[in-house]
């Protein structure tokens, strides 16, 4: 119960942290704190198999985004990142990863400290086979991001691939640990 | 008799057959050739960064004014492209097109409002909103000095309609019918001209004249004139009377500027009007036109009668043709000639930034592809940040220097966290080409260099902390074959024990080296290279105190992860190259390398805010119209040689060095010299307020000064200092309240 606990401790603290949702109910707060806590007992026995159909890309996002259901990080953006960073998506969903850069760079300007455009920035590099820069940017994104939460999760596993590729495993397992840290710890900043 | 006659005549046929037909064939395939190879031979561009408007973007209203007469466009009605008007704090403007290499982006209408220096909206005629707009990037200048022509391909598309038809009415209005020559048109001009008793009709078509413009020497004579018919009639076999024409409109003669000859009505417009080609009135189009026929007879400026007759005949075709009205006509025909050919080209804009990108360009690619090829060079440069350096560092050396012309100087912008230089001067006349000191002045650095012997030390938290106690006082450093080195503190006096933050804040001499010392030379020669900086092969202590030679943009190379919080990038001046047709040549994509030292940066950051608010920059918070944190560090060299000034936030890095050309004495300080320049230049750029993160593996307690001992916030002399987690000292102050914590509360930033 501690742990249940514990995790609607962190629901009270995030969503506090967040001006765009409504304070749940107590209720409310404890069913999201079990879901969450029930995903992630299952991930931690179960780590999802990377399958090699799914772009390295994928590989990174469809995981987090099944881990965290209910609980995502949705800031206030600026409209102008917003566009670009549809459009960026966009291309990249029609394989044009150069101009997917182009307008990530472009949104960058714009917002150099968002963790979204950072990552998904990462995630591109993944694709293109740039495993320093796809770390880097991961990495960036990590500092800058909200340590916590699905983008923490992408942040890290685009880490840990990245590691494995350029064959530094001992990295690439510390990235895997951390992976599992993103769901429980609050976000610890000063 | 007369069948020698006729056999003499039959032979003569024969042989002019035979030796004309292969004439014709080789002009036939030679016309197709070099009309194909055409389009090879442009200028390549360079463009400025595009602006990006959107809402809640920091700009000022000069600065958006002023980058619009940047991309060439003209205070006026903004129903037409290219115009823009401004009341009060709003903006309406009519951007032209532009073809960016990843869309083509049409003219179009826009109004902005502007409430305290920040884009409050952004909409279009119809009142909607618009997220985002990309306005067209400034032109910057062509890649010198490959070619001595001056040209650029507009598409046909894009001149406009009253320019295209206009110049058939006035040159050739049978151009849509025939095959390359007009041979009524001829008769007829013959006969005009007979009648008239002067030339004042042309018979030539669009096609020959094209010919002539490719192809031909400029003489008169009936081989030529041969010649050029039969090219005329190949090219109209080979290719569509869209591409001739777009070719006659990009390449005929308008015109000189000093030794480049000017082809085509794009590049006439922008030269004897400052408008891109889509922003022409009717009365400018006619002039244009007018002066097709013999650009220097009909020269508004040399000379300006005749070219004003000229003008109102073109009006006078216009009319018979139907392309204007009579009531536009009478007018337009009032109109003086309103010719600005100001642009003074001779004088190179942004000399020092498209010296950079050039040698980038030489760097990445052969001379042959980048020759007459028509790129299109995208560039980081920002129009405005550029001005506000320029004018900086000018107005900064003459309020400074002892005799009128004695300093130089150079000045950098980089966005810190992309690496990319937004501005670039060196030299204090900035469009003079010549000496460019930004890249080419290697200069000593002076204690400019000290944050990096810092950052090794405090990138050991068991060793080094911001409060650890640092000898300043005499030392003697032994060097083989040499004196020994005995460096002297800036003011003559040694401080005794001094805290490691002070010791960089008032950028002791005798305390850095004692701490260089303890680390190692060889440690910051390494690290002077991780980040990217050469430095030969032999390691002299004086390093320790900057006697190293670098340029400017070295320096900002050297800087730009502290401002980017430890993410090192290299500098990118360059962002996209494209050809003629837009398609990607070369990219240079933001690239991202995390330095390891997450810590140890964070407290240098806090070192060199310290600096600045109580260190040898302290000077710089009152000449700043507001601060928005700048950290910073100054330099100075022996004698007074150079002075340098780095400072930065999260959104700007800039460096400042002056000095004398000779490396004589300047009296010169980078505290008064360099400073007061950069802060100049900074009160000119948009900053926008950011807080400062402070990494979590931080932590802040009170101490007390002047030995460091934890205290409380009570404390009279207490200042909350961040430490590496465990760091912090254990002695505690004398006004300690048990009670009390000397951990600073979360969530205070400063």
């Amino acid at each position: 119960m501690r742990v249940v606990e514990g995790a609607k401790f962190i629901i009270d603290r995030y969503l506090n942290n967040n001006t765009m949702n409504r304070i749940p109910s107590a209720c409310t707060k404890t069913a999201i704190a079990l879901t969450i806590l029930v995903v992630f007992t299952a991930c931690a026995t179960q780590p999802p198999a990377p399958t090699e159909d799914r772009s390295v890309a994928e590989q990174v996002r469809a995981p987090a985004a099944e881990q965290t259901r209910g609980l995502q990080v949705f800031p206030l953006r600026n409209p102008a990142v917003t566009e670009l960073s549809e459009a960026a998506l966009a291309a990249e969903q029609q394989g044009d990863l150069d101009q997917a850069t182009l307008l990530l760079e472009r949104a960058l300007r714009i917002q150099p400290r968002d963790p979204e455009l950072l990552q998904h920035m990462a995630e591109i590099r993944l694709e293109r086979g740039e495993w320093e820069q796809a770390e880097g940017f991961a990495a960036r994104s990590f500092d800058v991001g909200p340590r916590l939460g699905e983008i923490c999760q992408r942040n890290w596993r685009t880490m840990a691939l990245a590691r494995e590729r350029l064959m530094r495993f001992d990295e690439a397992a510390t990235a895997r640990e951390r992976l599992q840290s993103c769901q429980i710890e609050p976000p610890a900043r000063l | 008799m007369r069948r020698l006659l006729i056999h003499t005549i039959l032979f003569l046929f024969g042989l002019s057959l035979g030796l004309s037909l292969p004439w014709f064939w080789w002009l036939d395939r030679e016309a197709e050739r070099r009309f194909a190879e055409r389009q090879w031979t442009q200028d390549s561009r360079i463009y400025g960064r595009p602006l990006e408007l959107y809402v809640g973007r920091k700009l000022r209203l000069d600065d958006l004014i002023f980058e619009l007469e940047r991309i060439g466009m003209r205070a006026g009605d903004p129903g037409r492209v290219g115009r823009f008007r401004q009341q009060a704090a709003r903006v309406d403007l009519h951007a032209p097109a532009f073809r960016f290499p990843d869309q083509d982006q049409a003219a179009q209408r826009l109004r902005i409002e502007l409430v305290g220096g920040v884009v409050e909206s952004l909409e279009n005629p119809g009142g909607e909103s618009l997220a985002l707009v990309r306005l067209p990037p400034a032109e910057l200048g062509d890649l010198l000095p490959m070619g001595s022509d001056d040209r650029t391909l507009t598409q046909l598309a894009d001149f406009p309609p009253l320019l295209v038809t206009g110049i058939q009415a006035v040159e050739d209005r049978q151009f849509r019918h025939h095959h390359g020559i007009d041979p009524r048109g001829l008769a007829r001009a013959i006969w005009t001209n007979l009648r008239r008793g002067a030339v004042v009709q042309g018979g030539s078509t669009i096609t020959q004249q094209l010919v002539k413009n490719l192809f031909l020497s400029p003489d008169r004579s009936l081989i030529r004139k041969l010649n050029e018919a039969v090219m005329a009639i190949s090219l109209e076999r080979h290719f569509s009377k869209g591409e001739i024409l777009e070719a006659y409109l990009n390449e005929v003669y308008l015109g000189q500027d000093g030794a480049q000859a000017i082809h085509g009505f794009g590049r006439a417009s922008a030269y004897y009007f400052g408008l891109p080609v889509q922003a022409l009135d009717v009365d400018q189009i006619a002039l244009l036109i007018g002066m097709a026929r013999g650009a220097s007879w009909y020269h508004p400026v040399r000379n300006p009668e005749r070219a004003r007759i000229r003008r109102d005949f073109v009006l006078g075709q216009f009319l018979d043709t139907g392309l204007i009205d009579s009531a536009q006509h009478d007018r337009l025909a009032e109109r003086a000639l309103d010719v600005s050919t100001h642009r003074q080209r001779r004088q190179r804009p942004n000399a020092a930034f498209l010296e950079l990108v050039s040698r980038q360009l030489r760097r990445d690619y052969r001379d042959d592809d980048l020759r007459g090829t028509g790129l299109k060079i995208f560039t980081t440069l920002s129009p405005s940040a550029q001005h506000a350096a320029e004018q900086g560092l000018a107005r900064g050396l003459s309020a400074r220097e002892r005799q009128a012309g004695e300093l130089q100087g150079a000045a950098i912008l980089i966005e810190p966290s992309s690496g990319e230089i937004r501005a670039l001067v060196g030299d204090r006349q900035a469009s003079r080409r010549g000496f460019n000191r930004a890249l080419d002045a290697r200069r000593s650095v002076g204690s400019v260099i000290k944050p990096f012997v810092y950052l090794l030390a405090l990138a050991q938290p068991d060793r080094y902390t911001l409060t650890s106690p640092i000898i300043d006082e005499p030392i003697e450093i032994e060097q083989p074959g040499r004196e020994p080195w005995q460096p002297r503190n800036h003011d003559d006096i040694s401080h005794g024990e001094v805290a490691l933050m002070d010791a960089l804040a008032n950028s002791y001499n005798q305390a850095t080296v004692a701490l260089g010392m303890e680390i190692g030379l060889p440690a910051l020669y390494r690290l002077l290279g991780q980040l990217g900086i050469e430095t030969g092969d032999e390691q002299h202590p004086s390093a320790l105190l900057g006697a190293i030679s670098l340029t400017p943009l070295q320096v900002a190379q050297l800087y730009q992860p502290l401002a980017a919080e430890g993410y090192s990038t290299p500098l990118r001046a360059i962002t996209q190259v494209v050809d003629a047709e837009n398609r990607e040549i070369g990219r240079y994509p933001m690239r991202l390398r995390p330095i390891r030292e997450e810590g140890a940066l964070a407290l240098l950051d806090f070192a060199l805010r310290h600096a600045v608010t109580d260190g040898t920059a302290r000077a710089l918070p009152a000449l700043l119209n507001e601060d928005p944190g700048v950290r910073g560090k100054t330099g100075t060299t022996n004698d007074r040689r150079d002075a340098w000034f780095v400072g930065y936030t999260r959104q700007w890095l800039g460096v400042v060095w002056t000095g004398r050309d000779d490396n004589a004495p300047a009296g010169v300080t980078g505290s008064s010299t360099a400073l007061p320049i950069w802060a100049e230049i900074a009160n000119a750029l948009p900053f926008r307020p950011q807080p400062t993160q402070w990494p979590d593996t931080l932590e802040w307690f009170w101490i007390d000064w002047p030995q460091a001992r934890l205290a409380s916030e009570q404390c009279p002399n207490a200042l909350a200092v961040p430490f590496i987690q465990g760091s912090q000292p254990l002695v505690l102050s004398d006004c300690f309240e048990p009670a009390s914590t000397s951990r600073r509360a979360r969530g205070r930033r400063r």
